[in-house]
């Protein structure tokens, strides 16, 4: 065996280097080697959505269907990125505001989805919400609060002092 | 679970990529976007030594617009940006609309134009765990003189379940196939074969890097039926053509191994016009032409109304639009 690449990854606004196996996909990279367990696996082929991250461009991907060694020199967003010295980010105040949690293993995957669609679009149409929430599944509380949190999630970006 | 053990390879120019092809195509999985391949490697469906990254070869991005006003698409080109793109949607909003229809926002952020058009065929039996199909042995995609499908077939009956080819071969889109050894362009129509095992004649050593998309005026319909948009890969799909003086194309996907150019309906719908009653008759002629084709999702008699059903909704379409 050939000695373990070197992925330069950056997460969270931290740069890393590991030491990877082509073997692991950015998934296993995130859970096992950074320790940050936030992002869920799920189906792992692509249905559920629980593996999302944002990318540098604030663009969802799901980590579970990526080799790691494709993501050499990149940055990447997880779940516990968003949260700056104890003050949740403005989606994570409206989905806590609207109850959009039911067991919270899909909220991860849910959030970092929301916070895509919030990226390109801060005030966003009930279609843009549906478009970029499609690929992810809660299978307890349903999409209707979810969407809710989404749709009026604008009002605690106006106002950081905001508490849910 | 783990990936199987590969060495991953990421090279810098085409020309590096074509090297490795051209000494060990055979071995080589290539990497787009890696929404299909890191599944099916998951799976153990796919266990190449060797994973070749092209998603990031300058040779296979961008979307360039031609003098004589032809597209020029980069085969690593994002399904997200092309669905975005201003001059797809412009020059062919039906086309836009395909590549919008594959799975969700998620995937189409990852995979690749090329990544879909060599999407690996399907069936309920091979797109299952490898411990799942051990349970049963193995078929004809692993190796083994079996189908589990339909059991008296000699030919994989696997289904090509990408959404984008029916719009680009009813565009009369051409491919280019990169080798070591040259260049060759062919006709996205004539890239397909009806065999789930070996479903493209791309050689091992070749890479597409790009489809190349020809103006025209026609008006172009895509309709994709699935249970679960963002979610489901299609029951069906069709796109369908019609010029000014009637011409039209009928290209099914999703209902068999290739994608299907329905002859019969489109001749009845380039001689007869759109009429209610000629939309029927061609309609009913595609249900039977479809043959017979159980495989993934719905048997077969369901694939044929199915295949009625979009034929019949493509082409009031193509006539009611404004």
């Amino acid at each position: 065996m050939s000695p373990k690449p070197l992925l330069r990854l950056t997460v969270n606004g931290d740069a890393l280097e590991l030491l990877v196996s082509p073997q692991q996909t950015l998934l296993d990279v995130i859970r096992d080697q950074v320790g940050l367990m936030g992002t869920k696996e799920g189906c792992t082929t692509g249905s559920c959505g629980v593996c999302t991250i944002n990318n540098a461009r604030g663009e969802a991907i799901l980590s579970c269907l990526t080799p790691a060694l494709e993501w050499d020199g990149q940055s990447i967003t997880t779940i516990e990125g968003l949260e700056r010295l104890g003050d949740l980010d403005a989606i994570q105040k409206s989905f806590v505001h609207y109850h959009a949690v039911q067991c919270g293993f899909c909220t991860p995957g849910v959030i970092m989805s929301a916070k895509a669609v919030l990226n390109r679009h801060p005030r966003p149409t009930d279609e843009q919400i549906n478009d970029g929430m499609a690929g992810v599944i809660c299978r307890c509380t349903g999409h209707i609060k979810v969407k809710e949190a989404i749709r009026e999630a604008h009002a605690f970006a106006a106002d950081p002092a905001a508490k849910p | 679970m783990l990936l199987p053990a590969h060495d991953y390879v990421k090279p810098r120019t085409l020309e590096e990529g074509l090297g490795v092809l051209s000494r060990s195509g055979a071995a080589v999985r290539l990497l787009g976007g890696g929404t299909d391949v890191t599944f099916n490697m998951r799976n153990r469906l796919m266990q190449p030594a060797v994973l070749l990254s092209i998603r990031e070869l300058p040779e296979l991005l961008g979307v360039e617009e031609w003098p004589d006003g032809s597209l020029r698409i980069g085969a690593a080109c994002r399904l997200a940006d092309l669905a975005a793109h201003q001059a797809v949607n412009s020059r062919h909003p039906a086309l836009a609309a395909a590549f919008k229809a594959v799975a969700s926002s998620h995937v189409r952020n990852m995979a690749t134009l090329g990544g879909n058009l060599n999407l690996d065929t399907r069936c309920w039996y091979a797109n299952q765990t490898q411990e799942w199909r051990a349970a049963k042995g193995g078929c004809l995609k692993t190796g083994v003189d079996a189908c589990h499908v339909v059991a008296s077939v000699k030919t994989c009956v696997a289904i090509n379940n990408a959404d984008t080819p029916p719009a680009l071969i009813a565009l009369d889109a051409t491919i280019t196939l990169a080798s070591a050894g040259g260049r060759r362009t062919l006709r996205l129509a004539d890239y397909y074969r009806a065999d789930g095992v070996t479903h493209t004649v791309r050689r091992t050593d070749e890479v597409l890097t790009e489809v190349i998309v020809p103006p025209t005026p026609d008006r172009l319909v895509f309709i994709k039926d699935t249970a679960r948009l963002g979610i489901d890969f299609a029951y069906g799909t069709i796109a369908a053509r019609r010029a000014a003086d009637g011409r039209t194309r009928l290209v099914l996907g999703s209902l068999g191994p290739a994608p299907v150019v329905l002859r019969r309906a489109a001749v009845i719908a380039t001689q007869r016009g759109l009429a209610d009653t000629h939309i029927e008759e061609a309609a009913e002629a595609a249900r039977e032409d479809l043959g017979v084709v159980s495989n993934l999702y719905t048997p077969a008699a369901y694939k044929r109304d199915l295949a009625r059903e979009l034929v019949r909704r493509a082409l009031t379409a193509l006539r009611d639009m404004p």
